[in-house]
């Protein structure tokens, strides 16, 4: 399916130096035209038993080598001013009907839009008629009809059928066999003198009208073919080179709908994070003070209500609890994922961080009766980042390993400097995560069959967090875990 | 009954400054009691509170932050001083920088917002009460 409207983009430019290239090498082919011809009347007159008239075949020739010359001069002045006309970027210029009667069909979107484009047009078809002329001359000087090379008029055609329109390849075509039936027919009348080709045909052949009428019209048919043949297949040629516009055209929008597509995508996952954000915000604040008015609730409960309420409020207490840190935890997540990098990052001497977030899991870790141990080095190289974010990352990697570490485990966190990254590593010895599991642990809300076993709540989003801020900081992170015998969380993050 | 210490309660969530009244005034503390920044400054301003519990305001505005940098711009000592504790987690939820420059272009831990003590949200009465204590005995200073 394509669009058959293709885009209007001027490359006029394009279409007119491919034409005027042509012509150059027609130009070349003239050189090579006359110094053929000047080859093949020396070996002719060595070799052959033949007498050719060479005076008038040399003058034609010097004529010849002129105009050429004169053609070489024309197209360089074209070149420059296509190139002016490229550069220049003026509007499109609409080529005159001839030119259009002239010019070989372009693909969609390649137009011949300039002047220069009319003009290498004439030039290339006055070029093709004259050369014309010049070959009629050339053979009516060396022997008119009885020169077999009236053949080489097919030459012209197909380079007609090259350089122009298929009409114009037939005018051109019809233009030859007109110039040989004058040549032959005013040799044979008596018009023309005849400069007979000794040795080839016998004397006074040419004068027979029926033999002649027999050469002009296998000329004709040959041309006539040849321009069939040329046409069709310069045709197909031209049309493949247009699908291959068309279809690079189309390519181009594909791409951009892609590109669309991509972006909307991401303005969703954008407007889905802010709404996550929003209902996060909006559901903590209700949730903390309900629980802070449960704990105020059994603060002033012993004595004045029974055991049964007491208990009551403390499980709503603490479920309320659930709630707000899942909420907290979805919050960071989204400000996480915002898929934008760290805003104003600052230097962040991770160890200074790490030291902090340990003090506060001390006392998480000693109600677990885990043992919380920590291998830093006194001098880390600074991470660009944010100092809340890196917090994060850590406090949900300890928390996580005091989490799912049995009573009597140990949780170690250590760091070190890797190349020009800083390596953080949390060690448990806690239930581990099944190898089916594994892939999974970082997927929003997914909780291992282990870790919903020993922790009821748990709100799935810890992993997913550190995920997303370690790719925020430009690093990554690798899980190594056995069942049952411990978990191993590997952060490398870029040095500052 | 009066430990003698006034404490303003600064927080858009009225149900949770009756609830922390409650706590305060259980623990003895006299409590003011406002509902937006303005409000804050105006009451400060006229009862001179020995600590403001102050909340950042959330969810868009950062209301809290403007008290304190409103206060700590002012001329006269006590504004510069009166010690203030924010109730918030967001010094973990979000990206805003709490963490000072420590001279030498790094960021570690600590506060960069001059305010002398952190209690988060949902807040813990007990927790709430002993960064109080804390607070206050530092205020008093050595």
């Amino acid at each position: 399916m394509v669009d058959p409207q293709i885009p209007e983009s001027p490359r006029a430019l394009p279409a007119t130096e491919v034409l005027i290239g042509r012509i150059r090498w027609l130009v070349r082919l003239r050189w090579v035209a006359v110094a053929g011809s000047l080859l093949f009347i020396d070996l002719a007159g060595r070799f052959l038993p033949i007498r050719l008239e060479e005076p008038p075949l040399l003058i034609v020739l010097a004529l010849l080598a002129s105009y050429n010359l004169g053609a070489e001069l024309l197209l360089a002045r074209l070149r420059r001013d296509a190139l002016a006309r490229g550069n220049g970027d003026r509007g499109p210029e609409q080529v005159g009907r001839l030119a259009h009667l002239l010019l070989p069909k372009t693909p969609p979107g390649i137009e011949y839009y300039d002047r220069q484009a009319a003009q290498a047009a004439v030039l290339a078809s006055v070029q093709i008629a004259l050369d014309l002329c010049f070959l009629a001359g050339l053979l009516h000087f060396a022997g008119g009809v009885e020169n077999p090379l009236w053949v080489f008029l097919v030459f012209h055609v197909i380079v007609a059928s090259i350089l122009l329109s298929t009409p114009a390849t037939y005018g051109v075509a019809t233009f030859g066999l007109v110039l040989m039936a004058v040549v032959a027919l005013g040799e044979s009348t008596g018009v023309l003198p005849h400069h007979s080709l000794e040795g080839y045909w016998l004397p006074g052949l040419y004068r027979d009208h029926a033999l002649v009428g027999a050469q002009v019209f296998l000329l004709g048919v040959t041309l006539f073919t040849a321009a069939y043949l040329a046409t069709s297949i310069a045709g197909r040629l031209r049309r493949r080179e247009i699908d291959v516009v068309v279809l690079v055209h189309h390519l181009e929008k594909k791409a951009e709908h892609l590109e669309e597509a991509f972006q909307d995508v991401q303005a969703a996952e954008r407007a889905k994070s802010h709404y996550m954000r929003k209902v996060a915000h909006e559901l903590r604040v209700p949730l903390g003070t309900i629980k802070t008015a449960l704990n105020v609730a059994l603060r002033v409960a012993p004595g004045s209500m029974p055991q049964q309420t007491t208990d009551l409020i403390h499980r709503a207490e603490r479920r309320a609890g659930e709630l707000a840190e899942m909420t907290r935890e979805l919050l960071s997540l989204s400000l996480a994922k915002r898929g934008e990098a760290v805003q104003e990052p600052v230097p962040v001497q991770l160890g200074e961080v790490a030291q902090a977030v340990m003090e506060e899991m001390d006392a998480r870790a000693v109600d677990s009766g885990v043992a919380l141990s920590k291998r830093i080095p006194e001098t880390l190289p600074r991470i660009s980042g944010s100092p809340e974010e890196l917090a994060d990352l850590l406090r949900n990697l300890v928390g996580n390993a005091i989490r799912y570490t049995p009573s009597g485990g140990s949780v170690e966190l250590r760091m070190d400097v890797e190349g020009d990254e800083v390596m953080v590593e949390v060690e448990d010895t806690g239930i581990g995560i099944g190898e089916a599991d594994l892939p999974r642990v970082f997927d929003e809300f997914y909780r291992s069959f282990q870790a919903r076993q020993l922790v009821p709540g748990g709100s799935g989003l810890g992993l997913p967090i550190v995920k997303a801020v370690v790719e925020r900081h430009g690093g990554r992170i690798v899980l190594e875990s056995r069942e049952g015998k411990g978990t191993c969380a590997k952060v490398w993050l870029p040095a500052h | 009954m009066s430990n003698g210490k006034k404490v303003l309660l600064v927080d858009d969530d009225r149900d949770l400054v009756d609830i922390l009244t409650l706590v305060l005034e259980g623990a003895a503390y006299e409590v003011r009691r406002a509902y937006d920044g303005p409000e804050a400054l105006a009451t400060i301003e006229r009862e001179r509170p020995d600590l403001v519990i102050l909340d950042v305001m959330m969810p868009e505005a950062t209301e809290g932050f403007h008290v304190v940098w409103n206060l700590r711009r002012r001329e006269e000592p006590y504004f510069r001083s009166v010690p203030i504790i924010m109730l918030t987690a967001i010094h973990r939820a979000t990206p805003l920088r709490f963490y000072p420059d420590a001279g030498d272009g790094t960021y570690g831990a600590g506060e960069y917002l001059d305010v002398q003590g952190f209690v988060d949200k949902p807040v813990e009465p007990d927790a709430l009460l002993k960064e109080m204590e804390r607070v206050l005995a530092a205020a008093r200073g050595p």
